[in-house]
């Protein structure tokens, strides 16, 4: 066919020419010029070109060469199938080349889906494919970064910029209180997990499709609730042999912008006395000496140092490289590709950084006219320096409070070991000390491999069998020496040194058999799928902990005088027998269904296999006969789907009761003793989510604008949650299928292609609305409180969306001893206290959680995002924004950075706290004479999280193809460049408790900004 | 060519397909499956060896309510971190609330462990080992079931009464409280068992176990908090046959070079200088917060201020009481060689090699309580008789202190009290001896008298923070503690003691 079709390309530009012949002498001149694809440099053959509105025409040849005799005014149009038409006008010109932009939209466009693929036109299923041109040159560490801003209805939030950090990815909102909301991830057909991990190279992929409806995801069965990412590695293209160098070299840093300004030296001293003053004022209704006043804070003015700890943990120039090599070779019969990868990220917080080294090798070919072939492998290394960073007493909350009138050096250059610790301020650990001194590595070395045969028989039958495998192992050493302060407060040097090691290792294989039918007869088509698929994975780990080490410098267990050890296995399994089949009735009406039926491992004997159906139908009315022909409406589908799918994620042995130790003194020696951990739960089964997905594809103007509408309604039922039960039944809680939670919405996306002269722009916009909601809790408790009473809770309550938070609502802050007497007692509230509204109406504001209300709305109205694109000759720009409107987060350090008791520094805006009736602050901070009626968790830390991220900027300019390079082009990418929000912590984005648990900021690993430069080479 | 690849197709499906369910039933490797457990005698033991286990942690809790929330103790109050506000000093301050945290620790980890002694009872009669076995370990979980039951009707009140596992957690809904009468007619049919299958005395390498002394000492203890008097001395009488005595130096008895001596009747076995993970830990807790090695054997280990000793209870000490300097040190001398006022309990402060890893048993029931016991109670029935006297003075006695005599009924009650107060000071005796003593509005009088004087003279600073006014405010309701309002949030039928 190939062969066939490069003979006749010549043979029709010589008849084309011979047919334009006669008008020869007419035109004016002749135009010539070569056509190339913009991604991939090179020459594409067979492209038509039209003068617009004859039927004058011609075709590139196998090098893209074309010449056409056209008049001074004509307009070219240049068309071919994978491409975005393009019109450019004559004006004169001799030469004029042409590069074309693929058009991913393409209806002939083959989409992967679970267990196959499909065609785009054929899809009536909630399908988003992540278009790679979109993504720009981002330097991404992990494959979740390419979906960001790219899918409506997938929310991919960067909660923290720990280098090398998966993001987190939730699909259409969260959709289950007990049993996690990530997505499965599925690579080259292997379903790895609700983790894609930090081992997959982002440029070795070539595709990502994101399936969202049951309809799509029901075939993945109990894990499909909450959607499945297909991943799809890159392999050789057939006939051209490649040898591509990628370069991205950069720095990162934390912005001004983007960090909490804490009182310095003189501030904080300031705020001491101040505090020691008042409460005189207060308590004894004096005015105290100056010698009443601590020497240390007597003459704030005369601190002698400051130190902004955040500033000394933070790199301002940390760098990023990241290096690929692929040669891929597409010709004969048997295709391969082969890539190194090498990926240096040293981290925005001093000491910390991630590595990663990849080799991959994808396979795949014919063997003979019956059997195919496809292998993958792929091999990698990361090495990964962490540290403890998130939470309040981890390394940025307590470089936000430990005390700034310390330095970071004696004056003999060594590290000042203990910061702090006096006149009632909380004695720390030197926090640049600690990054340096503490050795913390993890280790990882990840393989995954899968491979498949597939036998074609009696014509239109395949058979193909695959086997897939990944085998993790890590390593992971975390040693604190004698050297450094304790991590709580007022612990100071020399302490006990610590060790932990810990190893681990899983294996988690699987093996498909699919049977498939494929057949068109006349005007109906069919497609069938048969499939059956076992897996199991099992992990194993062993860790240790040493204690009591002689000296700091020998950092390994055999040093430790105290030492413990551990060793742990677990592992589930799954069977599952599915089928799907698919019918189209001259292209026009389409019909999909699939059923799975799946045994797991993980529940109860009375519950182990479950049932997924699926269908969907879609009707493409461009094709009917009844709709004009429109020049303008190139295609519009109505399609419509239901299915049932379920989560899994509760744990490999949660429906089992078992025994754990609990030892005890008999006899002077240790009596071995048995208890019981757990109810029993053999009913234990599978939570099942029945989703309804209506869906409009439009493509207006030659697909140039293609417009898709969503509306979703996802209701999660049997929902699998640990409840509260009475004690009396010997346990306090107990894991069950109880529950019912909704997840509705609208998505729209919106793709626009377009050339002017010679710039191609491109923009997507996409938005969604998703809209959660508690139906049911069922059992005797329609609540359920995460958190606590200083930290915020998250409390999903029936008819309200999951995890709202909850607190005191603060209403002022009391300014008199008057005040505090004529309103609901709070006890020990004294004038300067925050004043909280008696919710329950009883008079007394009780310190528990009676007067607690919702008091902030952790989930966005809406997220959107918009990438805008345009190439102008060598040039090429990408811009991608994303964004989160209306939602709330508790900053929930502010209890500590704005607890006025004097034990942490303070915020600069405290300085404005309320001090005296006649000065009583801007009324956002407490008074310092008490610490009660402020850290609780209130309203006053609530704060609106919208925003905007100018994410990413991308301009690259490409070099003329020579006959030794084929593309050589140079870039520049700005990475979270730009962030618009009135949120006062440095991450509108992060979500410390993750899960059901969401809008909680108690500080996390900064997010950078990053600039790089880098190169594509193509040789 | 087709057939042979459809032939290896069928067999390589065969073969695949052949994974049976086999393949779905997957269970812990890591641990014991409970639906097969309680089958031999090793698993039964052990499954009893358990429920021992889980009296540890609920006796290193148990000073919050017994002492820490009387007269006796108070704490080094932490300016800087509050943390514990909530959670410990409501308990201190009398602020308990239905959500105060301890309070709900305290019910639970009672239920939790007693699901462990019903599921062994119901389980053990199937068991393929001799019933002379069966029989001693009944007696010994029933024990220990009834000491649950007399700890829950005294700090609850009425309680739900369970005494078989359930089957399924909806079962638990259908369960109310019981009244105060039906909870102590369980107990005295559990203790009344015990006494009579338990032995009185074990090999070496059993000690620890219960015995039937303790059996006939708690349930004497029952009677006495019934106000059952004649019981209460019918039965304590039958423990002074059983060869238990006095040891002549008060501090032995809290020595954990001499555990399980003849004064012990009942000890929470702990084993320390070891990394066994069966320590005990209490100096950990009460030695003062900023002591920094000066009372604990390790350099700069801090105590966590906990159950400091109040200036009431030093004062107490009669001159020359011999048990003052067992129990307590009024301060210790720092790093810098100063003085520092901060008091903490000595009683089970003792050196160890094994930094957090003390040795130190906990005494629930001993000898000298019996003797005080027998005098309380006789005096009850007869008034201060020379038997009485005799149990009283012999412990007086050991403590270097002359004998009383010429006491009224009522004056020698308070003698006892006073005793006990000193004798088994610490010990986590003093709440339930107020109760017992005393009804619930002379109860909240006392209180709020001792309140009063830690107000305005507290025993440690302050820190400049003043009390706040509900600091220190006993009311007579507060004589019983809250049902955890998590319990009855999720079982509307559970009735809430009145007041909270």
């Amino acid at each position: 066919m190939k062969h066939n079709y490069l003979l006749l390309k010549p043979l029709w530009f010589f008849l084309t020419m011979l047919a334009t012949a006669n008008f020869v002498y007419a035109q004016s001149r002749t135009v010539s010029g070569k056509v190339t694809s913009v991604e991939e440099g090179s020459a594409v053959p067979g492209v038509n070109i039209l003068v617009k509105n004859t039927t004058t025409g011609s075709v590139t040849d196998v090098d893209g060469n074309y010449s056409i005799s056209v008049n001074d005014d004509a307009i070219l149009v240049f068309s071919s199938i994978g491409f975005a038409s393009q019109e450019i006008a004559v004006s004169g010109r001799t030469t004029i080349d042409v590069a074309l932009v693929a058009d991913i939209q393409s209806l002939s466009e083959v989409v992967i889906v679970g267990y196959g693929s499909q065609r785009r036109a054929d899809i009536t299923s909630a399908v988003s494919v992540v278009n790679m041109e979109n993504i720009g040159d981002v330097p991404a560490t992990n494959v979740t970064r390419l979906l960001q801003g790219q899918a409506p209805g997938v929310q991919v939030r960067q909660t923290s910029g720990r280098p090398g950090q998966e993001l987190e990815v939730t699909i259409r909102g969260i959709g289950s209180l007990g049993a996690g909301s990530q997505p499965l991830y599925v690579v080259d057909g292997f379903p790895v997990g609700t983790s894609i991990g930090q081992s997959l190279n982002p440029s070795d992929i070539e595709s990502i499709s994101v399936l969202k409806d049951a309809a799509s995801t029901a075939i993945y069965g109990a894990r499909g609730s909450n959607g499945v990412i297909l991943i799809t590695t890159k392999s050789a293209k057939e006939g051209q042999l490649n040898l591509t160098f990628d370069a991205n070299y950069g720095v990162q840093n934390i912005p001004d912008s983007r960090r909490t300004k804490m009182m310095n030296g003189v501030e904080f001293a300031q705020f001491k006395h101040d505090s020691f003053v008042d409460k005189i004022r207060y308590f004894e209704k004096r005015e105290p000496s100056i010698d009443e006043v601590p020497l240390e804070f007597r003459y704030p003015e005369q601190t002698q140092y400051s130190t902004d700890w955040f500033e000394e943990i933070t790199n301002q120039n940390a760098r990023f490289q990241n290096y690929n090599v692929t040669l891929s070779a597409g010709k004969g019969d048997i295709r391969s590709l082969v890539s190194i990868g090498y990926l240096d990220q040293e981290g925005a917080v001093i000491e910390t950084g991630f590595k990663r080294f990849n080799v991959r090798a994808n396979v795949d070919g014919k063997i003979n006219d019956f059997i195919s072939m496809g292998w993958n492998i792929v091999g990698s290394n990361s090495n990964e320096k962490y540290a403890n960073t998130d939470g309040r007493d981890a390394l940025i909350g307590r470089a936000l409070w430990t005390d700034p009138r310390y330095p970071v050096y004696n004056p003999d250059g060594t590290f000042l070991n203990y910061i702090g610790g006096t006149n009632g301020v909380f004695g720390a650990v030197n926090p640049v000390q600690e990054m340096h001194e503490m050795d913390r590595n993890l280790n990882t070395t990840n393989i995954l491999t899968n491979g498949f045969l597939q036998f074609t028989f009696l014509k239109d039958f395949k058979f193909k069998s695959s086997v897939n495998a990944t085998l993790i192992n890590s390593a992971q050493k975390e040693f604190r020496p004698s050297t450094l302060a304790g991590t709580g407060f007022n612990l100071p040097p020399p302490r006990e040194a610590s060790l932990f090691q810990r190893s681990f290792e899983s294996l988690n294989i699987a093996a498909d058999q699919l049977l498939t039918y494929g057949k068109r007869i006349n005007d109906h088509s069919f497609d069938g799928l048969l499939g059956y698929s076992v897996q199991e994975e099992t992990a194993k780990s062993l860790t240790a902990t040493g204690n009591q080490f002689p000296n700091d410098e020998v950092r390994y267990l055999d040093a430790a005088i105290k030492k413990n050890a551990g060793s742990s296995e677990a592992s589930w399994s799954l069977l599952a027998y599915f089928a799907r089949a698919n019918y189209s009735y001259r292209d026009k009406y389409l019909l999909s269904a699939s059923y799975r039926r799946e045994g797991s491992s993980r529940f109860g004997a009375n519950n182990k296999w479950g049932n997924f159906p699926a269908m969907s139908v879609g009707w493409r009315i461009s094709e009917e006969s009844f709709i004009p022909d429109l020049a303008w409406l190139t295609d519009l589908k109505l399609r419509a789907s239901y299915g049932v799918t379920g989560n899994n994620n509760i744990g490999n042995y949660t429906s089992l009761s078992n025994m754990r130790p609990e030892n005890y003194i008999i006899g002077n020696s240790i009596a071995n003793g048995q208890v019981l951990a757990r109810f029993a739960n053999a009913d234990l089964g599978w939570e099942q989510s029945k989703q309804t997905d209506v869906g409009l594809d439009m493509g207006l103007f030659d697909n140039r604008l293609i417009f898709t509408a969503e509306y979703y309604n996802r209701v999660t039922d049997d929902m699998l949650l640990a409840i509260d039960i009475p004690v009396i039944s010997g346990f306090t809680q107990t894991i069950s299928n109880i529950g019912k939670v909704e997840n509705k919405g609208i998505e729209l996306a919106l793709d626009y292609r377009t050339s002017v002269n010679e710039i191609n722009f491109r923009g997507n916009f996409n938005i969604s609305f998703n809209r959660n909601k508690v139906l049911e809790i069922r059992g005797e408790n329609d609540e359920i409180w995460n958190g606590g009473f200083y930290s915020v809770y998250n409390v999903s309550k029936v008819g309200r969306p999951i995890g709202m938070l909850h607190g005191f609502k603060m209403i002022g802050i009391f300014n008199t001893d008057a005040e505090v007497a004529e309103s609901p007692t709070q006890d020990g509230a004294i004038p300067g206290t925050y004043k909280y509204f008696d919710a329950n109406g009883d008079g007394v504001i009780s310190y528990d959680q009676k007067d607690m209300i919702e008091i902030g709305n952790p989930h966005p109205a809406f997220n959107w995002a918009m990438t805008l694109g345009a190439d102008y000759k060598m040039f090429d720009l990408n811009v991608l924004f994303t964004g989160a409107q209306n939602y709330d987060v508790m900053r929930n350090i502010e209890a500590t950075t704005m607890n006025m008791d004097g034990v942490f520094n303070i915020l600069q805006s405290g300085v404005n706290r309320w001090r005296s009736a006649e000065n009583p602050g801007d009324g956002r901070g407490a008074t310092s004479n008490t610490w009660k009626w402020q850290r609780e968790s209130n309203s006053r830390y609530i704060y609106d999280a919208s925003h905007i991220w100018v994410k990413n900027i991308s301009l690259g300019f490409s070099f003329p193809e020579t006959t030794a390079l084929k593309n050589a082009r140079l870039f520049f990418s700005a990475e979270n460049l730009f962030l618009i929000s009135d949120f006062p912590g440095s991450n509108p984005e992060i979500n410390r408790r993750g899960g059901v648990n969401p809008g909680v900021d108690d500080e996390a690993y900064p997010v950078p900004r990053t600039f790089s430069v880098g190169a594509n080479i193509r040789f | 060519m087709n057939k042979k690849y459809i032939a290896v197709l069928v067999m390589m499906m065969g073969f695949l397909f052949s994974c049976s369910e086999e393949f779905l039933n997957k269970t812990d490797p890591t641990v014991l499956v409970a639906s097969t457990y309680y089958q031999t005698e090793t698993q039964v033991e052990q499954a009893v060896n358990g429920v021992y286990g889980q009296l540890q942690p609920l006796i290193l809790n148990q000073w919050q309510y017994n002492e820490f929330i009387t007269d006796n103790t108070t704490l080094d109050f932490n300016v800087g971190n509050r943390g514990q506000g909530p959670a410990l000093e409501a308990i201190e301050f009398w602020q308990i609330n239905a959500a105060t945290p301890n309070i709900t620790s305290l019910y639970n980890s009672i239920y939790q462990a007693m699901v462990n002694i019903n599921t062994i009872l119901a389980k053990m009669p199937a068991a393929t080992f001799s019933d002379e076995r069966k029989q001693q370990f009944e007696g010994e979980l029933k024990f220990i079931r009834g000491y649950y039951y007399f700890l829950l009707v005294q700090y609850f009140g009425e309680v739900i009464i369970m005494t078989e596992p359930l089957a399924t957690p909806s079962e638990a809904y259908a369960f109310e409280r019981q009244p105060v009468e039906d909870v102590y007619a369980q107990i005295e049919s559990d203790l009344n068992l015990a006494a009579s299958v338990l032995p009185v005395s074990y090999n070496a390498l059993n000690k620890g176990r219960v015995t039937q002394g303790a059996a006939l000492t708690l349930l004497g203890k029952v009677y006495l908090t019934k106000k059952d008097y004649a019981k209460a001395i019918t039965t304590l009488n039958q423990v002074l046959p059983l060869g238990y005595s006095l040891l002549q130096d008060y501090a032995l008895v809290f020595d954990p070079k001499n555990k399980n001596h003849a004064e012990s009747i009942f000890d929470i076995q702990f084993q320390g200088d070891n990394l066994l993970g069966e320590q005990s830990n209490f100096i950990y807790t009460f030695a003062p917060r900023e002591s920094a090695g000066a009372v604990i054997n390790f350099p700069g280990q801090n105590g966590g201020g906990w159950n400091i000793p109040s200036r009431d209870i030093i004062a107490a000490y009669e001159t020359g009481d011999l048990r003052k300097d067992v129990s307590l040190k009024e301060g210790y001398t720092n790093k810098s060689g100063a003085w520092v006022p901060v008091p903490f309990i000595n009683k089970y402060n003792h050196p160890h090699t094994v930094l957090g890893a003390t040795n130190d048993n906990w005494p629930v029931l001993r000898y000298a309580d019996v003797l005080l016991m027998l005098a309380e109670a006789i005096n009850e029935v007869s008034g201060p008789t020379s038997e009485a006297y005799g149990y009283l003075n012999a412990v007086r006695s050991r403590a270097g202190l002359s004998g009383l005599s010429g006491l009224d009924k009522d004056s020698f009650r308070a003698a006892v009290l006073a005793e006990r107060r000193i004798e088994l000071a610490f010990e986590n005796h003093r709440w339930f001896d107020l109760k017992r003593t005393m009804t619930s509005d002379q109860l909240a009088a006392f209180l709020n008298a001792y309140g009063l004087i830690e107000k305005s003279n507290p025993t440690t600073s302050r820190g400049g923070i003043p009390f706040s006014s509900a600091d220190f405010q006993f009311a007579p309701y507060e004589a019983l503690f809250p049902i955890p309002a998590d319990q009855i949030r999720i079982n509307s039928k559970l009735t809430q003691n009145p007041g909270y």
